[in-house]
């Protein structure tokens, strides 16, 4: 990449993709990215994440509502799908993955997916469940995988129930995994109460969560450049 | 805000019937804030042209109401929603019935399609719902079927019942769908095509449309 204009070219264009939800344009910007030998993963995260977090503020501001925050989140995945396979597994010292998923009963899952994306985004593994999913199904895959990091979405009072079983069945086979729950119904008092590690109670909060995540990660990187 | 000049500019560009509803009490919270359903209707057969056409009328739609600085979110037609996005988790909350009934546009009739009086069932819709004050036209609140039931008695899987729609009891299931459906399934693995078309065809209003 010898071009310096070039490349904030390329990135805005990501960005604005992102912002203004515009599927073809973040498709483009990846394919030129990729074909004008961009590092993927700058293409990512100084792109469409840096995009994503511009809609995360939008949506505090009320300018957005969910249906575009869907609308961006396709558009980021059009480029995500054409940068993943050009990105270098992120040498950060968190190797990821995380199990995520709707528990039985409860076939919302609008929040569960977004953050579903910020997870892919980061580059980590994502088991993703679906959703109304039993909830010994959690703990197997949990275990089958090995994973660090569990996400229980609910949006109902009544399937909501099923989270302390599960976050007790988890933590009593492996005390080291996290535990992430999410949903109308849950609370900080809750989270606590249950044990479970982290806690956001809508999409927009677990987007804005998720973004925090990520841009914690972008923040490490970033550091880890400097000392080079 | 004036929705005449939204529909003669969506009628010169192909649109059979546009119609602009107030949907508020339809909407989940998701959506909440995009209180005007526009439903438009094409009077062709469900073909690939028909649904490319209508996605291009929201596409002017979508356009026109960013032009006047409004919210939209389109629910495309039926036959052409995509699996694979996370915006279609969306399009299942709110369905093209309610725009138009609430446009005034047309009831559900006994055989569980919109009909309209000019042309019946045979109708493909989009909505686009928006946020921009549009007056709303009178809704369609009752079934005008009255004592006609050409449509039951043609079903050939007797999921037509006979049953009356109203906006007072808009949970009521019209048809048993599940028997439509595997008189749908049967009609697949032997034809290739799902659907029989009967309470279609027999429909007085339907036949109205066709001959015009």
């Amino acid at each position: 990449m010898a071009d310096e204009t070039r490349k904030k070219e390329i990135l805005d264009k990501l960005r604005n993709g992102v912002i203004q939800y515009d599927e073809d344009a973040c498709r483009e910007g990846a394919q030129e990215a990729v074909a004008e030998g961009l590092d993927a993963n700058e293409a990512i995260f100084d792109g469409l994440v840096s995009g994503m977090e511009e809609v995360g503020r939008l949506f505090e501001a009320q300018e957005y509502f969910v249906p575009e925050i869907l609308m961006c989140a396709d558009a980021l995945y059009a480029g995500l799908e054409i940068l993943k396979p050009h990105c270098r597994q992120m040498d950060l010292g968190v190797k990821g993955s995380v199990v995520i998923g709707t528990v039985e009963g409860d076939v919302h899952d609008i929040g569960k997916n977004l953050v579903k994306m910020m997870f892919d985004v980061a580059g980590f593994t994502v088991y993703d469940l679906g959703r109304d999913v039993p909830l010994d199904k959690f703990v197997e895959e949990q275990l089958k995988t090995d994973s660090e990091l569990v996400c229980l979405s609910a949006m109902m009072t009544t399937s909501m129930v099923g989270m302390p079983k599960v976050i007790e069945k988890i933590k009593e086979k492996n005390p080291n995994c996290m535990i992430m729950i999410g949903g109308a119904p849950t609370s900080k008092e809750l989270a606590d109460k249950w044990g479970a590690d982290g806690y956001a109670e809508d999409a927009s909060n677990a987007l804005k969560e998720a973004i925090k995540m990520v841009a914690f990660l972008k923040k490490l990187r970033d550091e880890k450049a400097q000392k080079k | 805000m004036d929705a005449k000049q939204l529909k003669q500019f969506l009628q010169a560009e192909g649109a059979t019937l546009v119609g602009v509803g107030d949907v508020t009490k339809a909407l989940p919270k998701e959506i909440v804030h995009l209180n005007r359903g526009i439903a438009i209707a094409l009077n062709r057969s469900l073909t690939k042209e028909a649904v490319d056409k209508l996605v291009r009328l929201q596409t002017l739609t979508e356009g026109w109401l960013k032009a006047n600085g409004h919210r939209s979110l389109s629910i495309p037609p039926d036959s052409d929603r995509r699996k694979d996005k996370l915006i279609t988790k969306l399009y299942r909350l709110f369905c093209h019935k309610t725009a138009a009934t609430c446009s005034g546009l047309g009831w559900i009739g006994k055989n569980g399609l919109i009909i309209n009086e000019q042309y019946g069932s045979k109708l493909t819709w989009a909505t686009v719902l928006t946020d921009a004050p549009l007056g709303a036209d009178r809704p369609c609140v009752s079934s005008r079927c009255g004592d006609c039931d050409l449509c039951v008695r043609h079903c050939p899987s007797g999921a037509v019942q006979g049953h009356l729609w109203s906006l007072r009891n808009p949970l009521r299931e019209i048809v048993a769908y599940d028997k439509c459906r595997s008189l749908k399934s049967g009609r697949t693995a032997l034809k290739g095509k799902p659907n029989c078309g009967f309470c279609v065809t027999v429909c007085p209003y339907s036949r109205n449309g066709a001959k015009k």
